[in-house]
């Protein structure tokens, strides 16, 4: 039990820190700047934590916990580091943003860290009951976050919608999870794969049914086709580092458990492979579709994360259940919030008091005014374009190429029809910037800490292309 | 520096270019500094001429893995082909630098990035880095296109991305599926070019792979009906880009067509080899009839050069020896002729401000070696004995005549066509009465008649005496030949031992 607590040192020390700064909050003994500091030392902490390995059972593949209610593996290990590494960074940037914006409020760096505690339990939740509660500690600090500026209507709207969608999510959830457990008698992960290994999936219609509903609950989370109407206005209506922490840290940790859930059994994709295949294709497809309708770049940013979202699932479906597969979706999302918290860090930097910098015409010209800033958003959007030589690209190679291993040719092929689609809304952001003269001076927030961490993103994005990793 | 003479060619322009981009040297330092990496990457590809052995067997190899589990690595090397196309990239360049002035650093730092990447796509032995080379030599043309470009250039810059990305990504997939069928025969990951002439492929699948290597290489040649963004792209650009766009990158797609997909796909290329042949004759029919139209002197050429491009991929279809050594030849013939006569048009832009034909006349007046270059270019460019153009087009038709004598009859008017629009153009702008405008016209300085000459003398040479550049094209090219004739897939075998030991 005691032995247990060491592997948990990254999450104990980033609930900690959140208590610590609910409580310094609650006092306002602090400014935003100390409160923001704090956030970063607790994930700089924690991310080192989790970097060291400990002691010698850690070369195992995985470690069981409190009786099989959380494991620790490589995998688990690697996506709690891109959730901290997401929460440091969105710490640093916001800031710049709240010297522009007058809302800022000292819980707001407490409900984060509290977010990324609830999304490093989720990675290691091997049990129904514990998933729910860490979903639901994540789901209620980031509906807070989003509406966290109140006097905007935008934002009002945008916690509306995800409140009252996200309720229904959750009731999902746990309807499945009460399916599951009248079908299989246990809520625990290994419990269900055992009764899928006696009995077959389909011969146990309570144990199918609920996880079909805790699926769609997860869907819902990570904006697959057709749960995804909900994005592209509460992405919209949240602040612009809430925004960005939501499309990177979240989309991490809840793909870390539909990878859990959709591995406990080959059965489990099996059967749903069609229904799968389908969403993906839709999924990508619908993304691009709204993503070309848009003209404002949080909504773009939104709906191009939809699309973001078909690739990840590509690489699920294909899945083989060796450590390969499992890395390619790590690699990814590591390549996908580097050039996303990028963007989004750039844009709390330049987007103006009241973020009043929002459409793509808004951005005509920055190349002439702020040479760096857009060099870095263009590093950004090619690799979320996938071009080479960043970290996208090989992100996007290694799914295609997990794609053909696993003869998923025809999604392979449909992933980069979507990727040429999508070339389209991204260059046009490039060349707002590049290739129209400035009509606006462009003023900026007076800290520099989001540029600081957009360039770090940036050198990230490119060393992760030009130096790529084995997987 | 020598030891790893392609890399030093491939990087030291790359490099270079970005810190011309991020240090803020003035427009003059930052064209000097260019002017010196492109001659220092001429003067390794001299040197390495002359150790160059040409044995059949790559060269200069260099082998880095990148990632180990999926076969990829950073492999350099060149044979005979390349190794000519690299050298005429290298002989090129440096011009850029002597004639096109006072344009702003991150102009000159985005030519050297092109360079270098086109250097690494023409000498990359692995289709992952030959991909990535592909892609990025083309960032820097966007962005040249769309910052320096003239006034329709967001439209050029678009057009120009989305043909070429939809191409590559499709070429992508194929990349990936050929190393996926490698895992599949032979149970380890490799893009290694040599390599993956050994695979047996058959079916569907490999047509359709087949078809996403060739639309990615079509569009960038371009072949009928994939060149509706050259016009455009051309005309837009600013001399340089429109310069490494046909002089170069058009030439990389011919290049690519030889390297990979005829060893690769030969079956495939035999059976859809008449279609092919038909579509680059249309091609060059239309964009030679289109080119007699043009009012603007850029635009004109942009057609031209179209048209002349559709000829050599005609030289590729005919799959026989006489027609792709003609090709190979023409690669370097076409790349000195047009890449010139885009720059001689880009300063007359700069000097007069106009590229309309009805605006200019009796420049050879008032510079006779202006006059001169621009003929022999022409004159190159529409084939006239004597010249470079007439060796590689020659050859092209009559391999033509012998793949398909409709086939080489329609090719053989492209000769006539070339003549009308040419030398009309060149009467009116050189001839004819002179104006106002053009009456200020100045010759070309000391600097920039030395930087066309040995331009101009190579094209004169390659056409009087081409013997010594064909015997070093033709074993290539009859290499080539046996592997699509033999279509059995057997000549890669050798090489793919070599590799599987290797492992």
């Amino acid at each position: 039990m005691t032995s247990d607590l060491v592997f948990l040192l990254p999450l104990v020390t980033v609930t900690i820190g959140a208590i610590l700064l609910m409580l310094l909050s609650a006092f306002e003994k602090i400014r935003i700047e100390v409160s923001s500091a704090l956030a970063m030392g607790i994930f700089a902490v924690a991310f080192l934590i989790q970097l060291v390995p400990v002691g010698p059972d850690d070369v195992r593949p995985f470690v069981s916990l409190f009786n099989g209610i959380l494991l620790v593996s490589d995998f688990t290990r690697i996506a709690s580091l891109i959730i901290i590494a997401c929460g440091f960074f969105t710490a640093m940037s916001s800031i710049s943003y709240f010297r522009q914006n007058s809302f800022a409020t000292l819980e707001f760096f407490s409900l984060m860290t509290f977010a990324v505690s609830g999304m490093i339990l989720l990675t290691m939740a091997q049990e129904l009951i514990t998933v729910f509660i860490a979903l639901e500690t994540v789901s209620l600090s980031i509906y807070v976050l989003v509406g966290c500026n109140r006097r905007s209507v935008l934002s009002t709207e945008a916690i509306l919608k995800y409140l009252i969608l996200g309720a229904f999510a959750g009731a999902f959830f746990t309807m499945g999870a009460a399916l599951v457990y009248a079908g299989v008698g246990s809520t625990g992960f290994a419990a269900i794969t055992d009764a899928i290994a006696m009995g077959g999936l389909l011969q146990n219609p309570a144990l199918a049914g609920g996880l079909l509903f805790i699926l769609f609950a997860l869907f819902f989370k990570v904006t697959v086709f057709p749960f995804h109407a909900w994005v592209v206005d509460v992405y919209d209506g949240a602040p612009i580092p809430v925004t960005g922490f939501m499309a990177t840290a979240l989309k991490t940790s809840i793909f870390a458990v539909l990878a859990n859930v959709l591995l406990l059994a080959d059965d489990i994709r099996g059967t749903w492979v069609d229904m799968l295949f389908y969403l993906t294709v839709f999924t990508l497809f619908a993304g691009n579709l709204i993503a070309i309708g848009q003209n404002s770049l949080k909504r773009m940013l939104a709906a191009s994360g939809i699309v973001h979202t078909g690739y990840l699932l590509i690489a699920l479906i294909a899945v083989s259940g060796d450590s390969f597969s499992g890395s390619v979706i790590l690699y990814y999302l590591a390549a996908y919030a580097a050039s996303t918290l990028g963007i989004f860090a750039s844009l709390s930097y330049l987007s103006g008091n009241d973020e009043k910098r929002r459409d793509f015409d808004d951005f005509k010209g920055l190349a002439k005014v702020r040479p760096y800033s857009a060099a870095v958003i263009a590093i950004f959007l090619l690799s979320m374009a996938g071009i080479p030589p960043t970290a996208g690209f090989m992100g996007k190679l290694y799914i295609i190429v997990t794609a053909f291993q696993a003869g998923q040719t025809a999604l392979a092929v449909l992933g980069i029809v979507s990727s040429i689609l999508s070339m389209w809304y991204y260059l046009r952001l490039i060349i707002a910037m590049y290739f129209h003269e400035s009509e606006d001076a462009f003023e900026v927030s007076s800290s520099r800490s989001a540029p600081y961490c957009a360039f770090i993103l940036a050198a990230c994005v490119l060393a992760m292309g030009l130096y790529p990793v084995a997987i | 520096m020598f030891d790893n003479v392609l890399s030093t060619m491939i990087f030291l322009p790359i490099v270079i270019g970005l810190a011309v981009m991020l240090i803020p040297f003035g427009s003059n330092a930052a064209r000097r500094i260019g002017l010196a990496a492109s001659l220092l990457v001429l003067l390794l590809g001299v040197r390495a001429y002359f150790s160059f052995t040409g044995s059949g067997q790559l060269e200069f190899a260099e082998t880095r893995n990148l990632i180990e589990t999926l076969g990829i690595a950073y492999r350099l090397g060149v044979d005979g082909i390349s190794f000519f196309v690299l050298l005429t990239g290298a002989v090129l360049i440096p011009i850029v630098f002597v004639v096109v002035r006072d344009r702003p650093r991150a102009f000159y730092g985005n030519l050297l990035i092109t360079a270098g990447a086109m250097a690494g796509a023409i000498a990359a032995c692995d289709l992952v880095l030959f991909y990535i080379f592909w892609e990025i030599m083309l960032i820097p043309i966007f962005f040249m296109i769309g910052l320096y470009g003239g006034p329709d250039r967001r439209a050029a810059t678009i057009k120009i991305m989305l043909y070429t990305v939809s191409g590559s990504l499709l070429m992508l997939a194929s990349i990936i599926y050929l190393g996926a069928a490698f895992h599949a025969h032979f149970g380890v990951w490799s893009f290694e070019t040599i390599a993956l002439t050994g695979l047996d492929l058959s079916g569907r699948t490999a047509t359709l792979a087949f078809f996403g290597f060739m639309l990615a290489f079509a569009i960038k040649i371009p072949i009928f009906p994939l060149h509706t963004w050259l016009p455009d792209a051309y005309t837009e650009a600013p001399a340089a880009a429109t310069f490494l766009l046909s002089a170069i990158m058009a030439k990389i797609g011919i290049y690519a067509v030889i390297r990979f997909i005829m060893p690769v796909f030969g079956p495939e290329l035999v059976h859809y080899a008449v279609p092919l042949a038909w579509a680059a004759v249309i091609g060059l029919i239309y964009c030679g009839i289109a080119a007699i139209g043009q009012k603007d002197m850029k635009r004109l050429l942009a057609f031209s050069s179209a048209s002349h491009m559709g000829v050599l991929a005609l030289g590729l279809f005919c799959l026989n020896i006489q027609a792709l050594t003609g090709s190979i030849f023409q690669i370097m013939a076409h790349a000195t002729s047009t890449g010139l006569l885009f720059l001689l048009i880009g300063m007359i832009e700069d000097r007069l401000q106009t590229r309309e034909i009805a605006d200019l006349g009796g420049i050879a007046r008032q510079a006779p070696i202006f006059a001169f270059f621009f003929a022999v270019a022409l004159l190159a460019s529409v084939g006239l004995p004597g010249t470079s153009g007439f060796i590689g087009e020659f050859l092209i038709i009559l391999g033509a005549i012998k793949f398909d004598t409709t086939i080489g009859i329609f090719a053989a008017t492209t000769l006539i066509i070339g003549v009308c629009y040419m030398l009309w153009m060149f009467q009116r702008v050189f001839f004819e009465k002179g104006n106002d405008r053009t009456a200020g016209f100045t010759d070309l300085s000391a600097a920039e008649t030395l930087a066309f000459l040995p331009v101009i003398v190579l094209i004169l040479l390659m056409g009087v005496f081409p013997q010594p550049f064909i015997a070093r094209i033709e074993p290539a090219a009859q290499n080539h030949i046996a592997t699509v004739q033999a279509t059995g897939r057997t000549s890669g075998q050798i090489a793919l031992d070599h590799t599987l030991q290797q492992h």
